[in-house]
């Protein structure tokens, strides 16, 4: 390689972390940006006393506890009453097993009901009348909403990819990653296409993130071979089949409800099936190989888990008991550890911990859930100590560099000979590593492209799990909300094993980074789970809208809702 | 839909401790990232790798060791110098690994951690290091080995600065023997004896043992005993190489008196025994300048009578570093307390400075100053008496002793010997050991005389 090459090869080095935060920064700007206003949607007034309730949520509940959305302090009132809820067709209120029952214009409810302005809910003895917020002096400001143009930062990704392939040609010394870098953006730019034209989604942002992450992956693993490259960009194509399918299903949530029965079995046949036809590849039997496909069902697992968990709010309240899920979560967990798949099964395990709590906010369900896990723990441990020797280095690896803490030794030195910038794709060291493209890839990244690039990788999933928090109370229902806080926290949890681990934070287990690790199934699965983050997002579905709307601001009637 | 919101907090957590986690391996990073990426497993660094446009390496008086040209790592131009601090400098390999070049690669090779180690080679510059040695002196500790496998340290016992850290067998690091595997010659070569070696110390290790019976009573030196040419303890012998009558502590330790020390060593035992030795750095690494030395051997609990009294003279299963016994001898020298050696005086990097005065073992007393000077006293006897002050070193006032420790029944031993300069303008200590030379006074002295004249026209001239 002569000196200009390489000094252009550094220069790209140094350019490309910089092209990458810009693309995070429109990204989260634009996603925070964009959110929904926390306005009331209707207004119930008191028929007797003229007192307001906004309703500032999609799904709403009534009742005489603290902490209901549309408190009534009446004693006739139950706790927990009832549940206002709002679908493409309308408001709905739901009796979710009062004492005293609903009565819409007088007349007792069963089950779900619609509602219209002027009609009036009776709740014990407090009657409320659903008014529209304009006619209540509610103002809808007519506000610019700070968003960035989503056509941008495809660009920017797409810079950021050629400089990658550039890189990568200097320094491989051969064309080869051209193919993948280009099918990568190929992809992308169709995908963007077809969901701004097909589907009428006007905002890229949470796509763009997993692109990002995506396309890092995929150079990586093309630089140390260019067929893994286009594996990894097949795999993504993939994802973005099951991302685009799941949101397709994700988008009427009562509909999706009826199936989560179905979902729930199918998340255990998967498993039971993995254990019983698996295969065992480095130490966990949870491969099932068909031809040249091998597949990781427990990845996918991951994602029908989390339809067995997430719930409505009308259900939520109707249906306290958390009895059918613990047993599908004790039954998941069980299954994945005869698999010896110990790290999809904490995974499992706080995905569990999170959903209990999100549903019930009992947290003596989760007490008595960690308590039963670290008993299991210490029996394993007792059944089985050579499973203790997995964690004999943690915290020392130096004194065991040669033997079970080979891999993080290596790791950190090679994550601290990286600098901020890297020294350059396929030019570490790190690659020729067994498992250095999934297990090892956070190390990879330090070493090849630098720890700025790494750090903003690992930021961005947890950018994704901040905004999934931020829009609970913004989605279309607690379905929504309880699915993305689920997914965008085994996705940070995942991260976090996987950093952590091979750092020598956490014990090493031997998980996947989310998108940027090597392996069809993860990427794929975790295209999957962004479709839950992506479903919370009201504009989603928002695609019925008329245009026109916009300039018509003396109707100031509130976005949606068809009364 | 208040509630869920309020019931994600915990995610919320979870995802905060990730960052923090984040944080934390960041500042794990900026604090460890020179030492990690230093790592003999570098595979940026290994071999000639990252040698290329490494800084130079330069002797106390600015003799270029090592240096790096047209993308070439070269060394200096006299063969014999190349392969006297071979052990100190090292060469393109890591197979050393108490050479600067192997233990301070990433900072030579001009690591820096915003760079990493992915500057381009055209922006590269590689800090230097001065080292203490004297690339002379080494040369003087090269021949005077000769044949011998062995080591030699000198260092001075106020500064700690080493003038000579040679072992032996060696080879030129331009021109790396291809038989060094397997050729019995290089046995070993990629060893620095003076710090990861360990040997029986033999009769040098009577010095430990007359500091043992001074501690416990300062007028031990005045206890007297008949010698016969040999003791019973335990049921079998322990014998001497002459019959030295009647003798006190000094005609015990300049006659080197087994039976004398044999006794004495049941006579305080075993408890007052190993305390000594830990005192005396037994059973401890020493740290300095990224090195860490093999551990010397003190353990007599599972030793009979007769073998317990062997340990005294230095024999039974006692091993000794070299390194550690030039510390001890230092401790004499400095009135008790030792002096922890340096081996580089000035680096480019100031973090790797920061990072290599972290590690530095602390100096020790070994014992009181009354007793430093009894031993003194009787070194100083030894040498004038015994050896002979001008067979010792003429330029020099030299107080001493030897050591022949026997490694097997045919009579082959370890040819030690170890001492100090008393001169205020060249306060040196020394330890000097001769593989299967087998007599310390024979072979040893003049090898180390030989050395510490060298170390005598450095300070001087």
């Amino acid at each position: 390689m002569n000196e200009a090459m390489e000094m252009l090869s550094f220069g790209i080095r140094i350019a490309e972390p910089f092209i990458a935060l810009v693309v995070v920064i429109m990204c989260f700007y634009s996603l925070r940006g964009g959110r929904r206003e926390e306005k009331a949607l209707i207004v119930l007034e008191d028929a007797e006393n003229e007192s307001t309730y906004p309703v500032i949520y999609w799904e709403n509940s009534i009742g005489r506890s603290k902490s209901s959305d549309i408190r009534i302090s009446d004693p006739t009132v139950s706790r927990d009453h009832a549940v206002l809820l709002r679908r493409n067709d309308g408001w709905f209120v739901a009796d979710t097993g009062s004492r005293s029952g609903v009565y819409v214009n007088g007349e007792r409810t069963v089950g779900r009901s619609p509602v219209g302005v002027g009609d009036i809910i009776s709740c014990g003895s407090t009657s409320l009348v659903l008014r529209r917020a304009a006619d209540m002096g509610v103002k809808t400001p007519q506000k610019e909403k700070k968003t960035v143009p989503q056509a941008l930062i495809l660009i920017c990704i797409m810079l950021y990819m050629s400089l990658l392939t550039l890189q990568g040609v200097i320094n491989t010394g051969k064309p080869d990653i051209v193919l993948p870098a280009a099918a990568f953006t190929a992809v992308m730019w169709i995908f963007y296409a077809v969901s701004r034209a097909v589907f009428k989604r006007r905002n890229f942002e949470l796509e763009s993130l997993a692109l990002l992450l995506s396309g890092t992956g995929i150079m990586l693993a093309a630089a140390h071979d260019m067929k893994n490259g286009m594996t990894q960009t097949a795999a993504m194509v993939l994802g973005i089949v099951i991302y685009l399918f799941m949101l397709w299903f994700l988008e009427i949530p009562d509909r999706v409800m009826k199936w989560t029965v179905a979902i729930s079995v199918l998340t255990l046949l998967l498993l039971a099936s993995t254990l019983v036809l698996g295969r065992s590849l480095h130490g966990a039997k949870n491969w099932i190989i068909i031809g040249p496909v091998s597949v990781q069902p427990s990845e996918f697992a991951k994602i029908a888990y989390i339809f067995a968990g997430a719930s409505t709010l009308d259900v939520l309240q109707t249906k306290k008991s958390l009895a059918s899920f613990i047993a599908v979560s004790g039954i998941s967990v069980g299954l994945l550890v005869l698999m010896s798949d110990f790290g999809t099964g904490v995974i499992f395990f706080v995905s569990f911990l999170m959903i209990a709590f999100m549903r019930s906010g009992d947290i003596k369900t989760v007490i008595l859930a960690v308590t039963a896990a670290v008993l299991g723990v210490l029996v394993m441990l007792s059944a089985k100590p050579y499973i203790a020797d997995r964690f004999s280095a943690w915290g020392h690896v130096w004194e065991y560099a040669d033997d079970t803490g080979y891999q993080q030794v290596r790791s950190l030195i090679y994550s601290a000979s990286g600098g901020l910038f890297g020294v350059g794709l396929s030019d570490g060291y790190l690659q020729y590593l067994f498992a250095s493209e999934n297990d090892l890839v956070f190390c990879l990244i330090c070493e090849e492209l630098g720890c700025i690039i790494a750090l903003l990788c690992a930021a961005v999933i947890g950018g994704m799990m901040i905004y999934s928090r931020g829009v609970t109370t913004r989605s279309r229902s607690t379905f929504y909300s309880i699915a993305a806080c689920t997914a965008g926290g085994m996705l940070v949890f995942q991260s976090a094993l996987n950093i952590f681990g091979v750092t020598d934070i956490l014990p090493l287990t031997g998980v996947t980074l989310p998108f940027v690790s090597y392996g069809g199934t993860s990427m794929a699965a975790c295209w999957g789970l962004i479709s839950f983050i992506k479903a919370a997002d009201e504009r989603t579905y928002a695609r019925h809208i008329p245009k026109t709307k916009k300039r018509r601001p003396e109707k100031t009637e509130p976005e949606y809702v068809e009364v | 839909m208040r509630n869920t919101r309020s019931r994600s907090f915990p995610v919320l957590m979870l995802t905060l401790a990730f960052f923090a986690g984040l944080i934390y391996f960041m500042v794990n990073l900026v604090t460890h990232a020179s030492e990690w990426a230093s790592m003999p497993y570098n595979g940026h660094l290994s071999d000639s790798t990252g040698l290329e446009y490494a800084g130079e390496i330069k002797d106390k008086n600015g003799v270029v060791l090592a240096y790096s040209k047209d993308g070439k790592r070269l060394y200096n131009e006299d063969e014999e110098i190349r392969r006297a601090c071979l052990h100190v400098v090292g060469d393109d390999s890591v197979n050393i690994s108490t050479a600067i070049q192997t233990m301070y690669r990433s900072d030579l090779s001009g690591y820096n951690f915003v760079f990493g180690l992915g500057m381009p080679d055209s922006l590269k510059k590689g800090g230097d290091i001065t080292l203490t040695i004297d690339s002379e002196v080494q040369r003087a500790a090269l021949r005077a080995l000769g044949d011998y496998r062995g080591a030699a340290i000198v260092y001075n016992y106020k500064t700690g600065d080493i003038l000579c850290l040679a072992s032996t067998p060696t080879y030129d690091p331009m021109n790396k023997p291809e038989d060094i595997e397997t050729n019995e010659a290089y046995e070993g070569a990629y060893l620095n004896r003076a710090v990861s070696a360990t040997y029986a110390p033999g009769s040098t290790f009577k010095l430990v043992t007359a500091q043992a019976a001074l501690e416990k009573d300062s007028e031990a030196y005045k206890r007297e005993y008949d010698c016969t040419g040999g003791t019973e303890i335990g049921g079998r012998e322990i014998n001497c190489y002459e019959v030295s009558g009647h003798i006190d502590m000094f005609g015990a330790l300049r006659e080197s008196c087994n039976a004398y020390f044999a006794e004495l060593t049941v006579e305080l035992g075993r408890d007052a025994m190993t305390a000594q030795a830990q005192k005396c750095g037994f059973g401890k690494r020493w740290k300095f300048d990224g090195i860490t030395t093999a551990t010397s051997v003190y353990d007599v609990s599972k030793a009979d009578e007769n073998e317990f009294a062997w340990s005294g003279v230095g024999q039974y299963t006692v091993l000794e570093c070299p390194m550690n016994m030039a510390i001890r001898t230092s401790a004499i020298a400095n009135g008790g307390v030792c002096v922890i050696p340096e081996l580089i005086s000035k680096m480019d990097s100031s973090l790797a400075d920061k990072l290599r005065s972290d590690g530095k073992s602390s100096p020790e007393r070994m014992m009181s100053q009354q007793t430093a000077e009894k031993l003194k006293e009787m070194m100083d006897d030894t040498a004038a008496n015994y050896y002979g002050k001008d067979y010792l070193c003429p330029e020099l006032d030299i107080c001493a002793k030897t050591g022949t420790a026997e490694i097997s029944d045919d009579g082959t031993a370890h040819a030690w010997v170890t001492g100090f300069s008393t001169d205020e303008d060249c306060p040196l200590a020394f330890a000097v050991i001769v593989e299967r030379g087998n007599s310390g006074y024979q072979v040893a002295i003049p090898a180390a005389s030989a050395i510490l004249s060298a170390a005598a026209r450095s300070y001087r001239s």
